[in-house]
């Protein structure tokens, strides 16, 4: 009977799909079991596949194997997509695993409310970063982009003493990110009678689409004294020296490429400064976790500062990475004395951990 | 084996149904190797809550697909409802009731809309749906901007109340309304017009108005599934809609439903759909690295349909030795 035949031949598929994942699940098991009493943590981001992403999961994954994290806390790491459904399944797993916190990225700051606020409701710490979750019970780490812009815009006004043309290069339209750094950059210059902005056009955050958007616009400009780039700034330097324009000040995001030519390892030197959404949000949102499960902190949201490199207090290996590609974000870690984190190359590059204690400075 | 066992894996919907198996037993051997006991209520309460609307989805999916058609703009669809249950659905007592008629009956006529051009501009239904995908999730956007809204807590008690299986009574529901419209005339003509249009016609079939009808369902459909997921995730997002079409396409083809048309059940496409989000449980618990997450949806999917294939190719076969 063809119909017995059929009903075997899904029964041994059935077995051989059982077989190959119960496989692939005992081999995955055994780093994570070691170990005496140690807080259980998870990363739930949503979308990987750009540079920002794939920076932000290596310093956590680097962030978990340095001390204190690797006596103290127990990472895993999950991915979702842009997919919401995905997302919640994932956590609601997460929740059955008894996980003590989780860390989201969230692929909808909407979307999540109701499993986020499952997972508070059975005791579990969320922290949510960069796009972060709506539900009151959780907690959020994120920096001010409103800040982002009037920071970038202040420092074009200083430099040019008030006066001079400017051009404004903004982000992806529609998003909280690009509107509010555009509303930040546009108080200041209005502020500053002096200041005429002659341009603006979007860049959509990639230094290709700014570089080619900028040499389209280039032509029907006035002489430019300052750029303001919400993002792909290296894109920009680059249509204007290839116009062969003189090199007005800029105002741009973190990209490694921009503070090669703000360092004067790329030629022409450009005076700017460089501010950008570090992906090291990551390891504060694991610290804030760590220390809310271990009662050293409040239950309470904060907001970290933006890290800031201007083209004089730039320095090789901390700031700016000659051997790291143009389109790196070099705001992987922070510097100075007031420093939030401090991560080595390889962090960021390969989320292998760097040598000593891991300090994060969550402020008081 | 009893008769009607044999019918039940003989049947059209058998390759859902052996795939919804076969996950489901996984995700049940991983989930207790891994935590060292059986799932929860709660991991059932929340795979029911989080799949509801794919399954919807996938049932007005499986409709179209029958006819030969296709629909894109379910993601449109499910995105505007979305956005207009988020925004609109308030008050206490009946009010908000009232309001979720009046998106389930917005999802219908975006559907027939569908259907109108499709049946009678004749316009190949890839082309038309995926034209209006860009116009409803426009429309999305314009009603909800940025992701927020809210829905009153008496519409989550009663369709995906956290810790009562009130799904379980839209699941059957859907399940039976299926179960009815398959018997109906109009059901039997749905598959008429799928398996040879021409000679539907020509018996009399009203080939043109069945579509606009099924298409109209599939809008019904999916705005179920965004009442549902408003329900589920407490507010809305203009981009909710965006996933539900490959997964509900995923849905239909794990179903055992034939893209030529004519062939396959709603009941296929729900198991389908039950068992694609079964899929992202399986490999999180075997702790498969996120880098290769997608990469193993893949590939799940695709030996779904190698083995749909395969199966149907071998009785075939056999039934041509006979």
């Amino acid at each position: 009977m063809s119909i017995h035949r059929y009903a075997r031949l899904l029964a041994a598929a059935a077995v051989v799909l059982l077989i190959s994942t119960g496989c692939g699940d005992g081999s995955a098991d055994n780093p994570a079991t070691g170990g005496a009493k140690r807080v259980k943590i998870a990363l739930s981001n949503s979308f990987i596949g750009n540079q920002w992403r794939v920076e932000m999961e290596n310093v956590f994954k680097a962030a978990c194997a340095m001390p204190p994290y690797l006596e103290q806390v127990e990472c895993s790491i999950y991915n979702a997509g842009n997919d919401v459904s995905t997302q919640s399944r994932q956590i609601s797993n997460l929740i059955s695993q008894g996980v003590n916190a989780i860390v989201i990225n969230a692929a909808s700051t909407s979307g999540l409310n109701g499993v986020v606020q499952q997972a508070c409701d059975r005791g579990i710490v969320v922290v949510s970063f960069d796009n972060t979750v709506d539900a009151p019970c959780g907690l959020t780490v994120n920096t001010d982009q409103v800040k982002f812009g009037k920071q970038l815009a202040q420092f074009i006004v200083d430099q040019l003493k008030g006066q001079g043309n400017v051009i404004m290069v903004t982000g992806v339209a529609g998003t909280g990110a690009d509107n509010d750094r555009n509303k930040g950059a546009k108080e200041v210059f209005a502020a500053n009678p002096g200041i005429k902005l002659v341009g603006e056009y979007t860049g959509m955050w990639d230094s290709a689409t700014a570089q080619r958007n900028t040499s389209a616009q280039l032509p029907g400009l006035p002489k430019v004294d300052g750029v303001w780039v919400s993002g792909g700034t290296d894109g920009v330097i680059k249509a204007f020296a290839e116009a062969g324009r003189p090199m007005p000040v800029f105002g741009g995001e973190g990209e490694n490429g921009f503070r090669k030519y703000m360092a004067g390892i790329l030629t022409p030197k450009v005076v700017g400064m460089s501010v950008g959404q570090p992906p090291f949000l990551s390891v504060i949102s694991l610290e804030l976790a760590r220390a809310v499960l271990k009662g050293e902190r409040q239950k309470k949201s904060i907001e970290i500062p933006f890290p800031v490199a201007t083209s004089d207090s730039l320095k090789p290996g901390e700031t700016v990475f000659p051997d790291l590609p143009d389109s790196f974000f070099a705001d992987f870690t922070d510097s100075g004395p007031n420093a939030t984190v401090v991560l080595c190359q390889n962090a960021a590059t390969d989320g292998t951990p760097c040598p000593g204690t891991l300090k994060v400075n969550l402020g008081s | 084996m009893p008769d009607r066992l044999r019918r039940l894996l003989s049947g059209p919907a058998s390759l859902g149904y052996a795939v919804l198996t076969a996950t489901a037993v996984t995700y049940l051997l991983v989930y207790t190797t891994n935590l060292g006991h059986l799932p929860t209520s709660f991991d059932y309460l929340s795979i029911l809550n989080t799949t509801l609307p794919l399954v919807f989805v996938a049932i007005g999916q499986s409709l179209v697909v029958i006819t030969g058609g296709i629909d894109l703009s379910v993601g449109g669809i499910v995105a505007f409802c979305v956005a207009v249950t988020a925004t609109r659905v308030h008050g206490s007592g009946l009010t908000p009731f009232a309001w979720l008629l009046a998106i389930l009956a917005l999802g219908t006529a975006c559907g027939a809309v569908n259907g109108v051009i499709v049946a009678r501009a004749r316009i190949a239904p890839i082309l038309t749906t995926l034209a209006t995908l860009s116009i409803f999730s426009g429309l999305a956007l314009w009603v909800l901007p940025v992701p927020g809204g809210s829905i009153p807590s008496g519409v989550r008690m009663v369709l995906t109340n956290p810790t009562v299986p009130t799904g379980l009574i839209w699941l059957s529901l859907a399940v039976l309304g299926w179960l009815v419209l398959r018997r109906t005339r109009f059901g039997m003509r749905v598959y008429a017009v799928g398996s040879d249009e021409t000679s539907a016609v020509a018996i009399g079939v009203p080939a043109a108005r069945i579509k606009i009808a099924v298409y109209a369902l599939s809008g019904l459909c999916s705005a179920l599934a965004a009442v549902f997921y408003v329900s589920t995730t407490t507010a809305g997002d203009a981009n909710a809609g965006g996933p539900f079409i490959l997964t509900s396409i995923a849905s239909v083809v794990v179903g055992g439903v034939a893209f030529s048309g004519g062939r396959g059940s709603a009941l296929g496409a729900m198991a389908g759909a039950v068992a694609l989000t079964l899929v992202i449980d399986v490999i999180f618990f075997a702790g498969i690295d996120p880098l290769y997450q997608s990469l193993f949806q893949g590939l799940f999917l695709v030996v779904a349909v190698l083995l749909g294939t395969g199966a149907a190719l071998i009785a075939r076969a056999r039934r041509g030795a006979l």
